[in-house]
């Protein structure tokens, strides 16, 4: 019906009814077009619901439809059209964590020396308080760090996958840049990390003055630093 | 976008419908389900719906990554740059593990990263002012694709949201309003004096309007996806959020104002922390407009719930400092709104100044004025009736009400 609207509208036939002949040479080229234009507009409209069919399945939880077509859902999705819309959901985070790091070298003697702990996180919190546009150097680089290093670990800091080993070296590679920027002068062999993980106290508790006593205390194996980038 | 154009179509339908019923013998008689595909694909290809609204998101996401290039451009090194913590060999091994890819580990060398940070903000900038927007909005495209994989262990939901528009974006005719490009159009149709008309062989013309009829669609199909991605974002977002305890219990947003790296006025933070009733109250609104959000959008509530999420990302943006994650999901909204309060706001804008006592010209040909209603600025012949894809479906240009309100 559409097709059979179209034909002979060529456009300066005027309100071309079906009976306006267009000129031989012109009929191939005309219907070509228009069947090309359907299946395009067709196309289109396919792919669009396809994708949003698909997005709704990334995002919702995991469902009979999703499981069995999982593999080919995040084919689709991912990297590109990734879905993360979980800031503080289901629920934020209920503690803080604090990173320090100290370094050590072998002094000519042969001894080792090693540096006072290093509060990193203390760094970021600074560069963070009274910005209006806090830099993700500040907010995200760290804090994504160690949360990726322990995705990949979970409680135990051998490095079991070739991505454990990745998030390992830029855990690092994250510690030694900011020890090195924050002591320019110091040369150091290794670096060790600790990340004290302090609790958000419950709403209506008293609020004391010194800070909530820990639920973790986390003591890193010392790491060879390596040097990388510049 | 949405209900108000919907709304409209009844009436640009039995319009074009009437001319085309005409045309047929009389003893046709149309099948509803018929009529109602012909008005889909009437709505579909006829007219790029939310024009001034994927705009409005052109010019919000390329400043937007503009500022944020800016802003990070003391951190570039250590975010994007071959001596970023996330090396060039990580990057790569990843991007060999889940496919990603980016322009920026081509080389390690400085040099090119900072031919490709100057590009970056070059083609942000220009996006911003919609010059050559299509090709520019390729280029926007793979810009932040490349920085945010290059950075990805550096992102958070905002460089999400900013990489998943800046693909949709590449789909619209985002540049048709409030654009260097469009201002082009209308000096050149100014200075053509309004007979435009070229001669053109038959099969020009009709490929012509066949790719103008694939560009509407497409962009229409484009205006669709970011409607639904927004609506799934919300969704998830307040779905997610509901099966967690602290939102239920109301507690929530005490914790998010206890977190220390999302402190940027302790002070404040804290002084919002002494009203529980406040947080609880706060709280619950937040995860109701989430999961409202996609079922207000037919209909005139969502308004008050596109202010109530205009609050809260603009609380969100100075308590917790995260202004790049509330500026994308602000302009996400914008494309809600219809065309016709876009075109409505320089009026408004031009009464406020002329109250204030200053006179602006009625019409000017700067980036900010805005084409004469009625009209479309998008080239001399493109609303050509001549040119249209079919006599009875292509965009009746001058269709005064129907196609501009």
């Amino acid at each position: 019906m559409r097709k059979r609207e179209q034909s002979g509208s060529g456009p300066l036939s005027g309100e071309g009814h079906d009976d306006a002949d267009p000129p031989a040479t012109m009929a191939i080229g005309p219907r070509v077009l228009r069947t090309g234009l359907h299946s395009a507009v067709g196309l289109c409209l396919v792919v669009a619901l396809v994708h949003v069919a698909v997005v709704f399945l990334a995002v919702a939880p995991s469902n009979s439809f999703s499981r069995r077509y999982g593999q080919q859902i995040n084919a689709w999705v991912y990297p590109l059209f990734e879905q993360n819309w979980r800031l503080f959901a289901p629920n934020p985070d209920s503690f803080n964590r604090q990173i320090l790091a100290r370094t050590a070298r072998t002094a000519p003697d042969g001894s080792m020396r090693v540096s006072p702990w290093l509060d990193l996180t203390a760094v970021d919190r600074a560069a963070v308080k009274h910005h209006v546009f806090p830099s993700h150097t500040a907010q995200n680089l760290l804090r994504r760090a160690w949360s990726s290093y322990v995705d990949t670990h979970g409680a135990d800091d051998t490095a079991r996958s070739e991505r454990a080993a990745m998030m390992q070296t830029y855990l690092s590679n994250v510690a030694v840049d900011r020890v090195t920027g924050h002591d320019k002068g110091r040369r150091f062999d290794f670096i060790q990390l600790r990340v004290v993980t302090r609790p958000v106290a419950a709403p209506g508790a008293r609020v004391v003055n010194r800070p909530p006593t820990p639920v973790e205390n986390r003591l890193l194996p010392w790491w060879k630093v390596t040097v990388h980038g510049k | 976008m949405g209900n108000e154009q919907a709304r409209e179509l009844p009436a640009t339908t039995v319009a074009q419908g009437g001319s085309v019923g005409g045309a047929r013998p009389p003893g046709t008689v149309r099948r509803p389900l018929r009529a109602r595909a012909d008005a889909f694909w009437n709505v579909l290809t006829s007219r790029p719906v939310s024009l001034y609204a994927t705009s409005v998101l052109r010019i919000g996401y390329g400043s937007l990554y503009l500022v944020f290039l800016l802003r990070e451009f003391p951190h570039r090194h250590e975010i994007w740059g071959p001596g970023s913590p996330w090396t060039p060999t990580l990057a790569a091994q990843l991007f060999d593990q889940t496919g990603w890819y980016s322009v920026l580990i081509l080389s390690d060398s400085r040099a090119y990263f900072e031919l490709c940070y100057a590009l970056a903000v070059m083609t942000s900038a220009l996006f911003m002012l919609g010059w050559r927007t299509r090709a520019m909005s390729v280029l926007f495209a793979v810009v932040v694709t490349s920085f945010h994989a290059r950075a990805i262990f550096m992102t958070d939901g905002g460089d999400n949201l900013i990489l998943l528009m800046a693909l949709y974006l590449v789909l619209t005719a985002c540049g048709r309003r409030w654009s260097l490009d469009a201002r082009r159009e209308r000096i050149k149709t100014t200075r053509a004096g309004g007979v435009p008309v070229r001669a053109r062989s038959l099969v020009a013309r009709e490929l012509r309007a066949a790719r103008r009829t694939v560009v509407t669609v497409v962009h229409n199909c484009g205006v669709f996806v970011i409607a639904a991605q927004v609506c799934f974002l919300y969704g998830s977002a307040g779905l997610y959020k509901v099966q967690g305890s602290f939102w239920g219990d109301g507690t929530a947003l005490h914790y998010v104002l206890n977190l220390e790296l999302f402190q940027p006025w302790p002070t404040l933070s804290h002084a919002m922390d002494q009203y529980p009733i406040v947080i609880a109250a706060v709280g619950y609104l937040t995860v109701l407009t989430q999961v409202a959000f996609p079922f207000v959008l037919f209909g005139r509530l969502k308004y008050p719930v596109l202010v109530m999420l205009l609050s809260m990302h603009a609380g969100i943006a100075v308590l917790l400092g995260l202004p790049l994650f509330s500026g994308a999901m602000l302009i996400a909204d914008a494309v809600f709104l219809p065309d016709r309060f876009y075109a409505f706001l320089p009026h408004l804008l031009r009464r406020g100044t002329r109250r204030g006592g200053v006179r602006t010209p009625r019409q000017g040909t700067g980036l900010g004025c805005v084409p004469v209603q009625g009209g479309h600025p998008d080239g001399p012949e493109e609303y050509r009736p001549v040119s249209r894809p079919a006599s009875g479906r292509g965009g009746q240009a001058p269709s005064g009400p129907t196609g501009t309100r």
